[in-house]
């Protein structure tokens, strides 16, 4: 047996959609349970007096990362054959500061704003209707966008082979810097722990 | 040593196991280096069963459908690839092979001259995960004698007839020529590389890129 599962054939489009909705469940189920479903926890990240998010995010990446490792090296996982999302730096900056503005100011991401919505909050639908109406609106506008939106391509590169590192010490290095930003993060939460309520 | 473990928290405990396995994985490569290992057992039987073969026939009918499910790799060296190569063909001498993108997940089908290079190629494949490497049975030779220009019987009976029809449309696909007579005859073959080529709606130009129609859409 070999991964990824459905590039090897182990199951087609119409259960890839099934595997799909199963994953976007048991996701959308963690965010919930992480207390992302509420708009102040995942804001007092930006106020830096909860750290959670960081933290939780972190924790998914190193936990996949060291997966994917370690999966690759025993030969479970071609790792060629995971599909990497080409990097296009300026563009990807601008949307990442669209997002991030977006996220402070209506307090969801995109995945945690569905989880919301699930559990019934007002605010969290709302926003599930925004980013819908701002899908229409990119969607509509993408011939104007279309230059910029292809613009700086560099490919699908790794860090590994940005660094000229072996892959091996970038994962190492990475879980150093978890477990740094950790501690840090801990140190963060106590400086600007909101203040008691009475 | 356990009542330091025992006095961590679930945190510090969970921070120190992806500790270790950072420092273990300084030493792993999750890309696959030069060297494999193989089942011998289950080779033997694919090839003793001839489950690792395409005929050629087949593969002429999977390019004249226009079949995009697989990727045909000439083996030859460049001159000879530059005369002639079937439709489809994409050029990867066979030092190459491993670093020519073929994906593991990839039906590959390969070909040379004879069948001995091909073989070996398919070995090299076999051995290092690629799960659906097939070899053109009897190679480009086998390609001319059963495609190109096959034997059409001189004196036809009905069945004999409508195979001939057959064989003889294949072989006008592909700009060959029809012989009548015994195999390897007095009919002289002519050279391949005079034959004007087939203009193939096929999954890629020979040696080309691949075409995007091809690609499945991926991310997001």
């Amino acid at each position: 047996m070999s991964a990824p599962f459905f590039k090897f054939g182990l199951f087609g489009d119409e259960t890839s959609l099934v595997v799909a909705f199963v994953i976007g469940i048991a996701f959308g189920f963690f965010l919930e349970r992480a207390g992302f479903g509420s708009a102040r926890k995942l804001v007092s990240q930006f106020y830096l007096s909860d750290m959670a998010v960081f933290k939780v995010m972190f924790t998914a990446i190193v936990t996949a990362m060291l997966g994917v490792t370690y999966l690759g090296w025993i030969g479970f996982l071609d790792l060629s054959l995971v599909y990497l999302v080409p990097t296009y730096l300026a563009p990807q900056i601008v949307g990442g500061l669209v997002l991030g503005f977006g996220f402070v100011i209506g307090g969801y991401c995109p995945g945690t704003s569905v989880a919301a919505s699930a559990t019934g909050k007002l605010d969290g639908i709302a926003f599930v209707a925004g980013v819908f109406a701002g899908l229409f609106v990119f969607a509509e506008a993408y011939p104007l966008l279309k230059g910029f939106y292809e613009s700086t391509p560099v490919g699908t590169v790794t860090m590994p082979q940005v660094f000229g590192l072996p892959y091996g010490l970038v994962v190492f290095a990475v879980v150093l810097m978890a477990i740094g930003g950790f501690y840090g993060a801990s140190l963060v939460e106590k400086k600007f722990a909101a203040p008691a309520k009475e | 040593m356990k009542t330091m473990l025992s006095r961590l928290g679930l945190n510090q405990k969970l921070a120190l196991a992806a500790f270790v396995l950072g420092v273990l994985a300084i030493a792993a490569s999750p890309y696959r280096g030069t060297t494999a290992t193989i089942d011998t057992k289950a080779l033997a039987l694919e090839v003793a069963t001839e489950a690792d073969h395409v005929e050629p026939l087949d593969l002429a009918a999977w390019v004249i459908a226009g079949r995009a499910d697989y990727r045909l790799v000439d083996l030859r060296g460049e001159p000879e690839f530059g005369q002639y190569q079937i439709p489809t063909a994409e050029h990867f001498p066979l030092a190459t092979l491993m670093e020519a993108g073929l994906g593991r997940n990839e039906k590959i089908i390969l070909y040379s001259d004879g069948g001995v290079h091909s073989a070996q190629a398919w070995l090299l494949l076999r051995a290092s995960g690629y799960k659906a490497a097939y070899v053109l049975e009897g190679g480009l030779d086998e390609w001319k004698e059963q495609v190109l220009f096959p034997i059409l019987a001189e004196h036809p009976n009905d069945f004999q007839r409508a195979r001939d029809e057959r064989l003889k449309s294949v072989a006008a696909f592909f700009g060959g020529q029809p012989r009548t007579g015994s195999r390897g005859g007095p009919v002289a073959m002519p050279m391949p590389g005079a034959l004007p080529a087939p203009s193939v709606v096929g999954p890629a130009s020979p040696g080309g890129a691949r075409p995007a129609a091809r690609k499945k859409k991926e991310g997001c």
